[in-house]
């Protein structure tokens, strides 16, 4: 008895000392991770609390307000960020539709077909991926100007642009189409399918988390984009998102007057992705990692 | 019901690879015909090129007299069951076995009456609400042929369905395909690389080698009567013992081989054959002897080789003894455990003597150059 008792001593020790051992490390990381995150929110935070501030409108010292109000959320409404948001959420919406369409068509096309320049045309996107996208603004700009659709008619135009390069975002959702056997696809085939009733029945229900994956991606770009929208708008308001609208209030003549109001803006820009994203975080991360790791 | 008729077709993939040849064959109404063939033989294509999911490069498929190079897999009427069984993981029992009906656009009680008719036939009634990914493999297997079954197609494919079960389930299932064959009685095709499978299953066998039809038979046909080197070693289990031996002609009707001390006199039927075919003394042949059909000579009998015992292996109802005689070293002896008492099985250990012979009855002779059967007709 004893004997086993002293065999048993060292490895028990060991044991202990594994245990506060990786206590130390989880706590060590839990305090870095905890820090990263308030150095992260600091920001949002004081947006959401300036959003409130009702004592006044320029930028202050302090983040909490004295005086607690919706006024400038009321007063947003008397401006045209309504016509910016509404131009957002078209925009955002219809490239998130056509975008989700083209990229899982073109993903499932590159897995499944095998035809002759597959492989070339695969490498050319690649390469024609690694320009920057700004290269193409001017000509864009003009494209779109002889078509009518910059300025106040920038919706339209917005949209053509978002959904005329998506398909070369296949990366991910083809990844994750090749990890699916093929044999689903022959067996469905055999069973009476259309390719079009391969996808939409068998492919597309097994693919959940890289459709919304996709639907997300292609919902955000439009959604917090600015370069190209305040190009396209070219300093004609109707025609703004809310990011290039909101960006006009910090100019130096404005800031004074419309601080709080922006802040406001802001939190109403984040609300919906940010639920978005509480909801469907789950699915995100899968749609990444999921053609990584799905053997 | 129909017949399915395979003429000069050919498979010639983009990089220029030919996987079939020529491949000629016509398989009758209600035939189980099996194909068999190493890796990379092209059984597996022949059959996609029925089912159509490979496009035939050349020659004619007829299904039921019909030219089908053209069609879809989905107007052949066929049904093919995987090798991963390949079911619909987001759907249940039901909903896979109901796919193909309802693309039919079947009416839904119709529907439930076919998939419930089937699941009765392969017992899974009470896995009908479940998903693929609660079954076990045997039950899964079942899925996959009840999809098949409800649509009554005209011809069954089968990719080695049995090869991803364990031994024993794939004893089992063996027997329950041998039972559907007999309730559907329909046209059916079936790629293994199994040979027992082969020669369990099938009306006839197809035995495939690099893309070419190596020999067409009767399960007794392939095994009795092989057509070159190939089919002779490739069927049967353990495996054709071969011997470089002689063969002498003595008189007009008269043949015997010779290897290392013995003498072996041919049976009029072999000597037949051989005259039939020309053939006349050589001083190499390849004379091939199946481990079953060797006989051992506990006695000390004149005429026997004699050898080394170099491995010994318990199968249970038989022992497998592999002997080394002269340069031939991996000859197996396949003896009936039942035939040896105590005394001898205990004294057959490695290193221990043996003398076998074999009857000519059951020998093979192949041309060594050409690997051909000399007792072909």
């Amino acid at each position: 008895m004893i004997q086993s008792q002293k065999s048993e001593t060292p490895s028990m020790k060991r044991h202990m000392g594994m245990k506060a051992s990786s206590r130390i490390s989880n706590t060590a990381s839990y305090v870095v991770l905890v820090l990263i995150s308030v150095i992260w929110l600091i920001p949002f935070v004081c947006i959401l609390l300036q959003s409130f501030r009702c004592e006044s409108t320029h930028q202050v010292g302090y983040i909490i307000p004295q005086k607690w109000g919706l006024d400038n959320y009321r007063n947003l409404f008397n401006t045209n960020f309504p016509r910016w948001y509404t131009n957002t959420l078209i925009t955002a919406l219809f490239a998130a539709v056509f975008q989700t369409i083209i990229v899982l068509c073109m993903s499932y096309t590159l897995s499944r077909f095998r035809f002759k320049m597959r492989k070339p045309l695969m490498q050319f996107m690649l390469i024609l991926g690694m320009f920057p996208g700004m290269l193409s603004m001017i000509i864009l700009y003009q494209v779109l100007k002889d078509l009518g659709m910059t300025q106040a008619n920038s919706v339209p135009g917005l949209i053509l642009v978002y959904i005329a390069s998506s398909g070369m975002g296949y990366y991910v959702s083809k990844g994750f189409f090749d990890t699916i056997s093929k044999s689903l696809d022959e067996a469905a085939r055999i069973d009476g399918a259309t390719r079009f009733q391969v996808l939409m029945k068998i492919i597309l229900p097994l693919s959940k988390p890289i459709v919304i994956y996709t639907v997300l991606t292609a919902f955000m770009g439009p959604w917090g984009d600015f370069v190209f929208a305040r190009y396209i708008s070219f300093n004609v308001s109707a025609g703004m998102n809310a990011a290039v609208g909101l960006y006009g209030w910090l100019s130096q003549d404005q800031i004074s007057k419309n601080y709080t109001m922006f802040c406001a803006g802001g939190v109403l820009v984040a609300v919906p992705v940010t639920i978005l994203f509480m909801c469907l975080q789950r699915y995100y991360v899968e749609g990444v990692t999921g053609g990584a790791v799905k053997g | 019901m129909a017949n399915v008729k395979l003429t000069g077709v050919k498979k010639i993939y983009d990089n220029k690879v030919v996987a079939v040849h020529d491949f000629d064959l016509e398989i009758q109404d209600k035939e189980f015909v099996v194909f068999v063939g190493p890796s990379g033989c092209g059984k597996s294509t022949t059959l996609r090129m029925i089912a159509g999911l490979e496009e035939i490069s050349e020659g004619t498929l007829q299904i039921d007299g019909e030219v089908v190079n053209d069609l879809q897999p989905k107007d052949r009427d066929i049904a093919m069951v995987f090798q991963n069984y390949a079911l619909y993981p987001h759907m249940t029992v039901y909903d896979n076995i109901a796919f193909s009906l309802r693309l039919k656009k079947m009416p839904e009680d119709e529907v439930y009456q076919k998939v419930t008719n089937a699941a009765e036939i392969l017992g899974i009634t009470e896995y009908l609400t479940r998903k693929p990914r609660a079954l076990s493999g045997g039950q899964r297997q079942r899925v996959a042929i009840g999809r098949a079954i409800v649509r009554n197609p005209k011809v069954f494919l089968m990719d080695e369905p049995l090869s991803n079960l364990d031994a024993k389930l794939r004893n089992q299932m063996r027997a329950e395909i041998i039972l559907l064959r007999e309730k559907l009685n329909t046209t059916f095709v079936y790629v293994t690389h199994d040979q027992t499978e082969a020669m369990t299953l099938g009306d006839r066998i197809v035995i495939m080698k690099d893309g070419y039809i190596m020999q067409v038979g009767s399960p007794e046909q392939v095994f009795d009567t092989p057509r070159n080197l190939f089919v002779a070693t490739f069927i049967g289990s353990p495996q054709m013992n071969l011997f470089s031996a002689s063969l002498v002609r003595s008189g007009a009707d008269s043949y015997s081989v010779r290897y290392q001390n013995i003498t072996v006199p041919l049976d009029s039927d072999r000597c037949a054959l051989l005259k039939e075919n020309g053939v006349g003394s050589m001083d190499k042949v390849i004379l091939g002897v199946r481990p079953e059909h060797m006989t051992c000579c506990f006695g000390g009998e004149g005429n026997a080789v004699h050898s080394t015992i170099t491995v010994n292996e318990m199968m249970g109802s038989e022992l497998h003894l592999h002997v080394a005689a002269g340069n031939d070293r991996n000859i197996i002896v396949r003896i009936p455990t039942i035939e040896l008492d105590h005394e001898r099985r205990s004294a057959l250990v490695h290193g221990s003597p043996l003398d076998f012979t074999f009857s000519s009855k059951v020998i093979q002779l192949f041309d060594p150059e050409t690997e051909q059967s000399l007792l072909w007709k």
